[in-house]
């Protein structure tokens, strides 16, 4: 249990650390809009190609950002040097990785769920009846970037030229988040919207497998 | 050295034989004639390139777990020369593709995972430029070579299960299904001529890289006095 | 015999390919060798 209560205290300081200042969220939700603002550049928006386009859009949108978002995660400790009293403060060091993973998919799904309805005004979809199921993508898809997006936050941290590192080495791993995020989510902005649970099984077997690949090696990603 | 020659000689002659059978031993395609044969190149790179990863992957878990550099040499090595039979199959593929349907890319499901597997392992070599420090290198390279690897079968099955129901040319057509016993038991040949082929190139660029990090030491030991 | 030019072409585009990769493996080696030697002979000469 002591692994519960130390993600949860360190999740709470990561919470509390973001909210004082709702940088990282406002630069995330600005970002993503103006993706979205200039992908509409590029293509006539009717109302059959925004079904179809839509959601590839939107989730190319939500990578790019988090790629960008992520780039704090661990760099941040290492400006501050806190990341030894951090491995210090806890028995095991996958609570750390805990306690990221589970503040930046709430800073994600935060910002996701903001956009959602602005992009549903812009591109004319309706989403209000699925919105349980939106939510459900959203939140699968949100943990699988989140996971691996925080390791490898933790390895392009040590590394030079972070900020390119970081997207080269998530957005090829996340191509199978992709494509399973945007048929989930295309299914349901559809003219009669269904669930596709292969699409949730998969993001769900993902999700698994990365987490439990955290939970192996999370402490070597935090070696001195 | 003596060794070297002999089994070089030997993977050229396995070559040069899985060469004679895919264009004497195994029959004519009913459809798609001579160019088929393409298909020995193509599809044994692809399998010898994915058995070279794994190799890598097992020589990552191996340094985690030991922190001997020769496991990050043996990691490295296997993914350039996994690369490299990679790089074949994104060669061929468009090669193959073109007389027979007169676009040099399709987004088959084969082929785009096979790309996705290319950048991934792209991304791993250009992570290990970007650390000076040999072990850190190797502990950070060898840890995002597991997430790496753990993505692959992600990969495929994400794009054959999805990607595949959109209409487009069956160009490669599906090796295993209805594949003529004959054309499968060259198939395997030719898998195994290339599976000598990268343990060939394998152990050139391994002891390449050992002799490096070897080097390596003795400079700054010889830099530091 | 049509389309044998791009048979060929996907042989020979191949064989380059692995052809390539040995050569560049073989000429860093050597390369290495040299820079072993002459660190060798630097360091005999040091003592």
């Amino acid at each position: 249990m002591s692994l519960l209560s130390n993600t949860t205290v360190l999740l709470g300081k990561e919470l509390r650390t973001e909210f004082r200042s709702r940088e990282l969220l406002t630069t995330t939700v600005v970002f993503i809009l103006i993706v979205i603002v200039l992908f509409s550049f590029t293509f006539e928006p009717t109302a059959e190609e925004s079904r179809r386009f839509g959601s590839g859009l939107l989730w190319l949108a939500f990578l790019f950002a988090a790629s960008l978002m992520l780039q704090s995660c661990f760099v941040r400790e290492q400006n501050n040097d806190t990341l030894s009293a951090l491995r210090l403060s806890v028995a095991d060091p996958f609570a750390i990785f805990l306690a990221k993973l589970a503040a930046n998919t709430l800073f994600l799904l935060l910002t996701e769920l903001l956009l959602l309805p602005i992009f549903a005004v812009m591109y004319n979809v309706p989403v209000l009846p699925v919105l349980h199921w939106l939510v459900l993508v959203f939140f699968l898809g949100s943990l699988g970037i989140s996971v691996a997006g925080t390791a490898l936050s933790a390895i392009s941290a040590q590394a030079r030229m972070r900020e390119l590192l970081l997207p080269l080495l998530l957005l090829p791993l996340l191509t199978p988040i992709l494509v399973a995020s945007t048929e989930v989510t295309a299914a349901l902005f559809d003219r009669s919207p269904y669930v596709q649970w292969k699409g949730i099984g998969f993001l769900v077997v993902f999700d698994l497998v990365f987490l439990t690949a955290l939970w192996l090696f999370g402490e070597y990603l935090l070696e001195e | 050295m003596k060794k070297n020659v002999l089994g070089a000689i030997a993977v050229v002659l396995l070559l040069g034989a899985a060469a004679y059978a895919s264009f004497f031993i195994a029959p004519t395609d009913a459809k798609q004639g001579l160019i088929y044969r393409i298909l020995y190149l193509h599809v044994a790179s692809a399998w010898t390139g994915l058995t070279a990863f794994f190799i890598s992957f097992l020589a990552n878990l191996l340094y985690v777990w030991r922190r001997q550099l020769r496991w990050d040499a043996l990691g490295v090595s296997a993914a350039e020369v996994g690369l490299v039979f990679t790089t074949v199959v994104l060669v061929t593929g468009p090669i193959w593709a073109h007389p027979v349907w007169g676009i040099w890319w399709t987004w088959d499901a084969r082929l785009t995972s096979t790309f996705v597997l290319w950048l991934l392992y792209v991304a791993y070599l250009l992570l290990r430029t970007l650390v000076e420090e040999p072990d850190r290198r190797a502990l950070l390279s060898a840890l995002f070579g597991i997430f790496a690897f753990l993505d692959v079968p992600l990969v495929f099955g994400s794009i054959r299960w999805w990607r595949t129901q959109h209409p487009q040319p069956v160009v490669m057509g599906e090796p295993g299904s209805g594949l003529d016993p004959t054309m499968l038991r060259v198939l395997l040949f030719s898998w195994v001529a290339m599976l000598g082929l990268m343990t060939l190139l394998l152990w050139q660029r391994y002891r390449l890289e050992v002799m490096r990090g070897e080097f390596e030491i003795v400079r700054r030991e010889a830099e530091a006095s | 015999m049509k389309n044998l030019d791009s048979v060929f072409a996907a042989y020979m585009a191949g064989w380059a390919i692995f052809f390539v990769f040995y050569l560049t493996v073989a000429r860093r080696t050597s390369a290495l060798r040299e820079d072993i030697e002459r660190l060798k002979n630097s360091l005999n000469r040091g003592k």
